[in-house]
């Protein structure tokens, strides 16, 4: 038995092993060999060239690509930050509520439900410049006269992407927060009212370390799935107009499927593929500096 | 006796702000749908009508009859996408739990060198965005010929929903005494028999909603099913949205009711995992 026993959790983890083995690992090396290569889908023979780093100077002196990966890290910070503050909102509101918690809850955990294709399509009916609710609403209330072009010109094409990334993810953030708040002890808070803390001091000492770690988990579960805004941008603007919301994930679409260059699109593929690995193991090590500070508080 | 009054006041005042706060965030958060259920019960000149209508003139059931009618009547093969989606996200839900209850329970109940390394490195294969994944997927099932097959869809399902699954199910076993366990193996049994018996019946309604969050994800996704479905034989219900665009017009009431139908699922689902799902999520983390 006692044999045994070291080789059974590897035995146990064997076939999650295979199946991402096959699935992401072999998949990837391949896509890193055809990056050196000038490979495109219509010419199976390009498969062979091997060109060495050329596709990588190429990306790297595209001033397009540097604006899209600009625009992705944009994209993100403002989001996940829009996010965290939102969803902290969210869930101290939510807490606070005497009664209908379990209510409250599921309506909390609405936008989670819809596919980011989905919430795609919703927001671009919503602000649609003819038809959509949001021009509907504020012609109605007599704002504005016009119909103001979301969608249609650059910066109100990134907000509106913005609003819909924030709208379909809140409720992540929202939800651990308030298993957080929900968690935490009550004594603390009571102990600090007492020695006469304000409200915002009671707050900001005692409540947000102990809610932090969860807010470092609802980061790194986001970011194991930032390119959820690939759907979204890809149905509301397509990278348009003109390319000014391309993000690094509708470039790589685009180079690959529209104009087929499997190799140049492999490239890309990798920055976008760093890029969520940094994001990934920032919050994961920020969560693990978290916890241990909980750890030896409580 | 004034000083009393005013803070009365003051706290009426906060309980009707906190009122009025909480009432306009869920209003925020709902409208989108509200909207999208109120637009495939309208008829399309309704929602294109400038100045626009706010109060429905008139509801109806066509969009969901037109839908259903099959393809030549202004439907689309909705029964086949809905088909697809259900067998492709059951079957690979089914098995991305199985194995991701091996996985989990390594994890919770082992300790192994790399233990920690091993888990970020799990978790690092999620992280491969939809799009990048799809390119060299795109290439290798065209090569085995399983593209547009279900095989394939549920394949980079399973692989999709492993890491996360794990992460889940290794929260819920810790959630577990050890000691039960331990207890009913001192009772005689093997340690096959304990699992069966006292820990996985004790996990159970976390792995459940590891389950149908792995089915959510499978439901919604969109990146990797755009590219490596074509035809009716394994197109999904998010890949049949597009159907209701065209170049440059999009059948808005058509499409709305299509979202109805692809959110009922999920909302089902999602308020039975609701109390779970975060206990998993945070355990998980927080304890490890």
């Amino acid at each position: 038995m006692k044999g045994f026993k070291p080789s059974a959790p590897i035995l146990l983890l064997l076939p999650a092993f295979v199946v991402l083995a096959a699935v992401v690992l072999v998949p990837l090396l391949l896509s890193l060999y055809s990056s050196f290569t000038p490979f495109r889908l219509t010419r199976p023979e390009t498969f062979f060239v091997l060109i060495g780093f050329r596709n990588y100077i190429l990306i790297l002196s595209n001033p397009d690509f540097w604006w899209a990966f600009g625009r992705t890290v944009l994209l993100l910070t403002i989001a996940l930050n829009l996010e965290m503050l939102l969803g902290l909102g969210l869930a101290m509101l939510v807490e606070k509520a005497t009664r209908g918690q379990r209510i409250l809850r599921t309506l909390m955990m609405f936008p989670m439900m819809f596919s980011p294709i989905l919430v795609g399509f919703q927001f671009k009916f919503m602000f649609n410049d003819n038809i959509g609710l949001v021009n509907n609403a504020l012609q109605s209330l007599g704002i504005t006269q016009d119909a103001i072009p979301w969608l249609i010109e650059s910066h109100l094409a990134f907000t509106a992407i913005t609003i819909a990334e924030v709208w379909s993810s809140t409720s992540i953030f929202a939800i651990l927060i308030l298993a957080g708040l929900l968690a935490m002890p009550k004594e603390p808070i009571e102990a600090a009212r007492v020695d006469g803390c304000t409200p915002w001091q009671t707050f900001r000492y005692v409540t947000w370390p102990f809610v932090m770690p969860f807010a470092y988990i609802a980061m790194t579960i986001r970011s194991l799935d930032v390119a959820r805004a690939y759907d979204i941008v890809k149905i509301m603007t397509d990278g348009g107009p003109a390319g000014r919301t391309e993000l690094l994930w509708t470039l790589v679409g685009r180079t690959a499927y529209s104009d087929a260059r499997m190799g140049l699109a492999n490239a890309m593929a990798y920055f976008s593929i760093l890029l969520s690995i940094a994001f990934t193991v920032y919050f994961y090590n920020k969560l693990a500096a978290a916890r241990a500070q909980i750890g030896a508080e409580w | 006796m004034d000083e009393n009054a005013s803070a009365r006041l003051a706290r009426r005042a906060l309980t009707v702000a906190h009122r009025v706060g909480l009432f306009l965030a869920m209003l925020l958060i709902c409208l989108p749908g509200i909207w999208i259920v109120l637009s495939s019960l309208r008829p399309t000149v309704e929602i294109m009508a400038k100045p626009p209508v706010w109060i429905p003139q008139e509801l109806s059931f066509d969009a969901y009859v037109a839908m259903f009618s099959g393809i030549g009547k202004g439907g689309i093969p909705v029964l086949d996408y809905f088909r697809n989606s259900l067998i492709i996200s059951v079957t690979s839900t089914v098995i991305a739990v199985a194995i991701g209850m091996a996985g989990g329970y390594a994890f919770a109940r082992y300790r192994f060198r790399g233990k920690s390394g091993m888990f970020l490195g799990l978790m690092l294969t999620r992280t491969v965005p939809g799009i990048a994944m799809s390119l060299p997927l795109f290439f290798v099932y065209a090569r085995l010929g399983i593209i547009d097959t279900h095989f394939g869809m549920i394949l980079a399902y399973v692989a999709l929903n492993i890491p996360f699954t794990i992460w889940l199910i290794d929260g819920f076993f810790r959630q577990v005494p050890k000691d039960l366990a331990e207890a009913a193996q001192i009772d005689g049994c093997t340690r096959w028999q304990a699992f069966w018996q006292v820990e996985f019946p004790l996990a159970r309604p976390g792995i459940a909603s590891a389950a149908i969050f792995a089915f959510l994800t499978c439901w919604n996704e969109f990146a990797l099913a755009s590219q490596l479905t074509r035809s009716v034989n394994s197109k999904t219900l998010p890949v049949g949205l597009l159907d209701y665009t065209a170049e440059f017009t999009i059948d808005w009431r058509g499409m709305c009711a299509l979202a109805v139908v692809m959110i009922i699922p999920a909302l089902t689902l999602t308020y039975i995992v609701q109390k779970h799902l975060v206990g998993g999520l945070t355990s998980g983390a927080v304890k490890g």
